[in-house]
């Protein structure tokens, strides 16, 4: 007997082989007389586990009344969540985000716009005149005087991209939190459309 | 086509069950009871045992509901609940011999005293010889032979790797073989 072919003849014999190791098998057993005979054994064996009779068990219908009558009532688990609430969460996540990200990003460009004075000071109310980077303050209180219209201009619109770069750095790093947060939030709705890459011991 | 019906009609019943209707559940428990009842009188080889555990499959089945994914069959699903909870009874019980109330509780259709003999005999001898198999290979063959489960199914049924499933069932039918050697020597010598 080849012992090394005896696992693959269990897995022949219960039609687990595919492909070419079905059709390496099928032509080894062709021409090996001992593997057959080891096959007709396994086949001998099978065939004596299924010839056992069961006994009779009580009928399908009194089974299942007896069984409703001691059914628990099953405590009202957590349903799972609908896919649509899973996906509304990093979504709406995103949208808020998105929307109060353009709303301040479109008062630092009109502020800056306002305060180098592009919009010619049109919006008067926009300008709280505390945003200035210390290099703005420490120059223009030095070389104020100094200084022409344009270069002042140049200064503040120096200062307000200042200002709206940083804004923005800040702004990434939160982009990097939400979209760290929508993943792992995927990655547990995927877990749970995929219950079999989880160890679930559900039966104690 | 019908197929598809009968796996939609199925996938209903599981959600209606979700949600916590029992008498969907109670169907659920008509289509399965059969199979799941001869696997586990196949671990324990006692009838009533075997109901009892078949039972606490369906009981525990209910309580975890919620937790099975319809994308697997729920069949495996069920098998996998009836092997724990037959491995659980099973390692509680201690040594007792039930092959006398299975003999009594094994029918045959055919009529002749002699038959019935013989097929009750013969059905002990397998249990016999099953229940000397060690638990994990045990469980490995039941559910091949029983459970007509594909090696994948038992893999993820028993949470064991596939290359295991090979090894534990090569291992179960060499045992059973020498076994049965044994036992036919024996009965010549006898004879």
């Amino acid at each position: 007997m080849h012992e090394d072919l005896y696992p693959l003849l269990n897995a022949y014999l219960d039609g687990e082989l595919h492909g070419t190791r079905l059709r390496e098998m099928e032509l080894h057993l062709s021409s090996c007389e001992i593997c057959q005979g080891e096959l007709n054994e396994l086949r001998r064996i099978s065939i004596f586990l299924q010839a056992a009779p069961a006994p009779q068990f009580t009928p399908a219908e009194r089974f299942v009344s007896n069984l409703t009558l001691s059914l628990p009532r099953r405590l009202q688990q957590a349903q799972p969540l609908k896919p649509a609430s899973l996906w509304l969460v990093p979504a709406g996540s995103l949208g808020l985000w998105f929307f109060l990200r353009t709303v301040f990003e479109l008062s630092n460009l009109i502020y800056m716009a306002n305060e180098s004075g592009v919009l010619g000071h049109a919006f008067p109310w926009f300008s709280n005149g505390s945003q200035e980077t210390i290099w703005f303050a420490l120059t223009t209180n030095l070389l104020g005087a100094h200084l022409t219209g344009n270069e002042h201009l140049a200064l503040s619109l120096l200062n307000g991209i200042n200002i709206f770069g940083s804004d923005l750095l800040w702004g990434l790093l939160w982009q990097a939190a939400l979209i760290m947060f929508c993943l792992g939030w995927l990655a547990i709705w995927w877990m749970r459309r995929n219950p079999q890459f989880m160890k679930i011991e559900n039966t104690h | 086509m019908i197929v598809n019906q009968t796996a939609e009609a199925e996938l209903n019943l599981i959600q209606q069950a979700q949600n916590g209707d029992s008498s969907a559940f109670q169907e659920l428990v008509r289509r399965y009871y059969a199979s799941v009842v001869n696997v586990v009188y196949r671990m324990c080889g006692d009838a009533a045992l075997a109901e009892d555990m078949a039972q606490e499959t369906f009981l525990r089945a209910w309580l975890n509901l919620n937790s099975f994914h319809p994308k697997a069959p729920m069949r495996n699903w069920l098998y996998r609940i009836a092997i724990h909870a037959a491995l659980d009874v099973l390692r509680r019980r201690t040594e007792e011999t039930v092959e006398d109330e299975t003999i009594q509780r094994v029918t045959d259709q055919t009529p002749g005293p002699e038959a019935i003999l013989i097929e009750k005999e013969g059905a002990a001898n397998i249990q016999r010889l099953l229940k000397s198999l060690p638990e994990a290979a045990h469980s490995v063959l039941v559910l091949r032979e029983y459970g007509n489960l594909s090696y994948q199914e038992i893999a993820a049924a028993l949470d064991i790797p596939l290359g295991t499933v090979m090894s534990r069932l090569n291992y179960a039918r060499i045992q059973l073989r020498k076994l049965l050697k044994e036992q036919t020597h024996a009965e010549a010598e006898y004879a």
